[in-house]
């Protein structure tokens, strides 16, 4: 019980927290070397950043690649805001005013995940091209989460818990004074699960969340009339093999006849 | 179906600054490489992170939708790369192995990547499709890259390459045949038509460098014509050179150095004619 209600918690966060700055810091000190972007690409840093926040909400470009694989997409991650956002209720005290008022959507969206969940763990084991590419790391993401939501929704509807020890508890974790609380054994299955969720996400490709905004050809500019310098650029060498040198142009150029009018 | 490349020559790999032929301890040349890959290009290691095998981009390559080879779909093509790298360069792979696709660098591995990475013509239609935007053409360009360090290439693209440090263009049209095609359209022009247009070559001191595809010197040539009738009708100074007349540039489907190098010769042509632009492109 401590373990699972005082130093996993910690555990999980740190990880997770550590982990997530270890890979952007990777992602961000390996250099650019080529202005490589993929159209219809922006002019204007504000482009980019519209691109950006499109790619982050609602993934215009996975529309027109798949409109079934959007819609499930897209509603997946709407109602995953949405339950993330209601969720803030039970970290913050006094309640802000937008959590209180975004507690039935977010509920309603709690209900609702499943759906999408269980389509894009259906269409991995029933069309072939996606069961041909899907590996053990996607069946357990979509599978932890789909834990994550059912344990949720039956916490929420069927097995209620004292909801003011749990947000003691949590509340205790956020302000370092953690003490044991007395909670539902669902709740502590829920709570498990996302602490499970939150080490597992550093290592795997739900660090796409955050990878997208380095994403070279979504966040460069084509802004092609200003010179572009690699930074690990090194000159030219040449074989000795290689027949025609810049030394034998010059001579043949001093030969012509060509152009000497000028 | 066996959809290999023909292997690169001895001769031409030599004369671009690659291993003659697969290396002795190939496998360790392009563990080595990739690791170098891995730090220089914040694309490559990206887009192998990133991929969640959503399968978006699998129906918009060319090449799978006329092969219908799996392997080709681009997110496949990337897992051949992303395998090796889970297997070599993350703790998850070497704790996983092959149940989360991290797979040994062997004979097989490389049949494949020889195979598949030169069945992708880098158009990128993929990446226009994927909600991060993987860029499988790179992921492509990192792994011949890697396959060329060790001395494995096809002589398609090592042939043309090595062919533009020796006659400056793909297709070996040495400086006396350039010089000769645009003589011959220059009488061409005047015989069919009545005009009286010049192909200038070589002409230092000229206000534009124009650096076509050779094949425009050599089969497209009425759009060699046409280059002529429009710096004409504008009354613009031009010029071809003999030492640069390549607009396509086969380094890019190689590796950086030559991609760089190639560029470099109409860089090298411009100074050496002192002209004021250049007009490059295919």
């Amino acid at each position: 019980m401590k373990f699972l209600f005082i130093y996993l918690p910690y555990l999980s966060f740190g990880i997770f927290l550590l982990g997530t700055l270890y890979r952007f810091w990777r992602w961000a000190k390996t250099p650019v070397p080529l202005r490589i972007v993929v159209p219809p690409a922006p002019q204007s840093r504000l482009g980019v950043v519209w691109r950006l926040i499109g790619d982050i909400f609602w993934f215009p470009n996975l529309f027109h690649a798949d409109k079934l694989l959007w819609a499930g997409g897209f509603s997946f991650h709407i109602f995953l805001w949405l339950v993330i956002l209601r969720h803030f209720r039970y970290f913050l005290y006094p309640v802000p005013g937008w959590v209180a008022a975004i507690q039935t959507l977010g509920l309603y969206a709690g209900y609702l995940i499943p759906l999408p969940l269980a389509f894009l763990l259906a269409r991995r084991l029933v069309i072939d091209r996606a069961l041909y590419i899907s590996i053990l790391g996607d069946y357990f993401a979509l599978v932890l989460l789909l834990a994550i939501a059912v344990s949720g929704i039956l916490l929420k509807v069927f097995f209620r818990t004292y909801i003011v020890d749990v947000k003691a508890l949590l509340l205790g974790l956020i302000h370092f004074q953690p003490f044991l609380a007395d909670a539902h054994w669902l709740f502590a299955l829920h709570f498990l699960l996302v602490m499970v969720l939150l080490i597992y996400f550093p290592f795997g490709k739900l660090m796409h969340s955050g990878g997208l905004v380095l994403s070279p050809t979504r966040n460069q500019r084509a802004n092609f009339a200003q010179r572009f310098v690699n930074p690990w650029d090194f000159p030219v060498s040449y074989n000795a093999l290689n027949l025609s040198r810049p030394e034998k142009y010059a001579q043949t150029l001093a030969a012509a006849s060509e152009g000497k009018k000028e | 179906m066996d959809r290999r490349c023909h292997p690169a020559k001895e001769k031409d790999m030599l004369k671009i600054d690659l291993p003659k032929e697969r290396l002795a301890d190939w496998k360790e040349a392009m563990l080595q490489k990739m690791a170098e890959v891995l730090n220089k290009y914040r694309s490559v290691r990206l887009f192998l992170d990133i991929c969640v095998k959503c399968g978006a981009c699998a129906d918009k390559c060319q090449f799978f939708l006329g092969t219908a080879d799996p392997k080709n779909m681009p997110v496949a093509r990337a897992d051949l790369f992303r395998k090796v790298y889970k297997r070599y360069f993350t703790l998850g792979g070497k704790v996983w192995g092959r149940a989360n696709e991290a797979e040994e660098l062997d004979e097989a591995v490389l049949r494949d990547w020889y195979t598949y990475f030169y069945q992708c013509s880098e158009c990128r239609r993929c990446s226009v499709f994927c909600p991060y935007g993987i860029d499988t053409a790179e992921i492509t360009m990192a792994a011949r890259e890697i396959m060329a360090a060790a001395g494995v290439a096809t002589k398609y693209v090592t042939e043309v390459v090595a062919k533009v440090y020796d006659a400056g263009n793909n297709l070996g049209i040495w400086p006396p045949a350039w010089k000769d095609n645009c003589a011959f359209l220059e009488e061409d022009l005047k015989d069919t038509e009545g005009l009286d247009i010049k192909f200038p070559v070589d002409a230092v001191g000229a206000e534009i460098l124009l650096v076509p595809p050779s094949a425009d010197n050599f089969v497209n040539t009425n759009t060699m014509i046409g280059y002529a009738k429009m710096f004409h009708a504008a009354g613009i100074s031009w010029t071809t050179s003999t030492y640069c007349n390549e607009g396509g540039n086969f380094g890019l489907f190689l590796n950086y150095a030559n991609l760089k190098k190639a560029n470099n010769r109409i860089l090298e042509a411009a100074r050496q004619l002192k002209v004021k632009k250049i007009y490059w492109g295919e």
